[in-house]
């Protein structure tokens, strides 16, 4: 099969990520940190190992910024959800998944309001001064993806953030799609928090996330529990990570990850990112060939995309071409991609897309054959 | 002699702790927090064989919350 679905989740993995998870669950089958004897410590040691090598990889200030999530999506409901408050107004981008959408949508429920603002593909300064144009005096945070799990359409999400610390509104960057595809330094930018999928650009396992905030604080957990300190109290901690990691963590999961990150660490993201690119735009040259295909964006480039292409086959819905390409043995995503507010930008609502996403260990020959596939793909 | 303990808010301080004093040229290991009367359920903490004090100091600077100090008679 030729996978081209990587933006929904990596595959395959590296084999040090399966190598990871099978020593953790082999080896360091404690609970990680609960009950202080040698095994539990050392699993607590590859719970740390990771938190390391994250903040490392995006630059936060230290491993106790660095929490562990089931995935993105449950990331972005930590920061939402602890950090508004009834009367609140909150401000996202017209290209946000439903990861984003869906608990904003919630929270109006508690009397917390939201604008979404216009991204214009191509014109940061069009699209900051968007963002602006929306503020009000009871926004308290902004959340905005770096890269539309769609078009590919990336966000001047470090000059959203500038904007906001002009208000003094925090920033929450869902960088889904491009955690591992492009550089991400969390102090530098000025995130306040960032949230990851682990599954995706980190090639860790599925199950796998992380919270980093920058200051090392969140105002409260949306979960309480266990979490292996002050457990005399039945308050929960307000220390970070332990605060936001109620029960026992997926260990195999974070080991996985840890390897995961350390593979991209080791390749480099930019030569990533670069790979990924050459192909998307190979792609996209190969499919503006044909008429009856409809793109719906420039041609990707690095400075405005990342390296996700979505597009359509006049007279066939995106779920049929999906299947008929998946009886040729090709592997994408069709439909609305859990992103109806980016298929709503592009007019796509109706009839969803066929999204294509390579990896680092797609090559040129899988993307060709594609092509080719696609020129049989009305006989299917 | 005692063993000097420097009491942590969690596994992840006691572990992060341990390796700001390594790179201070100060040996320390993550232990569980004995448990006292006045310290009940779970806490971690950096056994500090030398230089407790220092190490003590070198935390605080870095903005480490340290929860207090133990002793543990008996240690070798």
């Amino acid at each position: 099969m030729i996978y081209l679905d990587n933006a929904a989740t990596t595959f395959p993995k590296p084999p040090q990520v399966i190598s990871a998870m099978a020593n953790a669950q082999r080896n360091l089958g404690a609970n990680p940190g609960r009950s202080g004897h040698s095994l539990s410590i050392a699993a607590a040691e590859e719970m740390y190992r990771c938190r390391t090598a994250a903040a490392k990889f995006f630059n936060a200030p230290g491993p106790e910024c660095v929490a562990f999530t089931l995935n993105c999506t449950l990331a972005l409901n930590m920061v939402i959800k602890s950090v508004l408050n009834p009367g609140d107004h909150a401000v996202v981008s017209c290209l946000e998944h439903n990861a984003v959408m869906r608990p904003m949508q919630a929270m109006t429920g508690s009397g917390v309001t939201y604008t979404q603002a216009q991204v214009v593909p191509g014109d940061n300064d069009a699209t900051v001064a968007n963002f602006r144009s929306v503020l009000r005096p009871e926004t308290k945070l902004i959340v905005c993806t770096q890269a539309s799990n769609v078009w590919g359409i990336r966000v001047p999400v470090e000059r959203i953030a500038a904007l906001g610390r002009e208000y003094g509104i925090p920033i929450a960057v869902d960088c889904a799609q491009s955690a591992g595809v492009v550089p991400i330094d969390v102090q530098d930018a000025g995130f306040d928090y960032l949230c990851v999928a682990g599954h995706k650009g980190l090639y860790g396992p599925m199950g796998t996330g992380l919270l980093i905030s920058k200051s090392g604080r969140m105002p409260r957990s949306i979960v309480e529990g266990g979490t292996g300190t002050s457990s005399d109290s039945l308050i929960q901690p307000d220390a970070m990570p332990e605060q936001l990691e109620s029960g026992t963590p997926n260990l195999p999961g974070v080991a996985g990850l840890r390897a995961g990150i350390e593979f991209v660490s080791k390749k480099g993201v930019p030569a990533i990112f670069s790979h990924e690119m050459k192909l998307v735009q190979r792609l996209y040259d190969g499919l503006s060939r044909r008429e009856d295909v409809r793109l719906y964006t420039e041609r990707p480039e690095a400075l405005h995309f990342v390296p996700v292409l979505s597009f359509n086959v006049e007279g066939l819905s995106s779920e049929e071409v999906g299947q008929r390409l998946n009886r040729m043995g090709v592997a994408v995503r069709p439909g609305l991609h859990c992103a109806p507010a980016a298929h709503s930008f592009m007019g796509t609502l109706k009839q969803g897309a066929v999204r294509v996403c390579p990896s680092a260990f797609s090559n040129i020959n899988e993307i060709d054959r594609f092509i080719l596939d696609m020129m049989k793909i009305r006989a299917k | 002699m005692g063993k000097p303990m420097i009491l942590l808010g969690s596994i992840t301080y006691a572990m992060k702790s341990r390796d700001l004093l390594f790179q201070y040229g100060i040996k320390a290991y993550v232990e569980r927090t004995p448990r006292t009367g006045e310290r009940l359920g779970c806490g971690y903490g950096i056994y500090v064989p030398h230089d407790a004090d220092q190490a003590q100091e070198i935390l605080a600077r870095a903005g480490i919350r340290i929860l207090g100090r133990s002793e543990r008679v008996g240690a070798v």
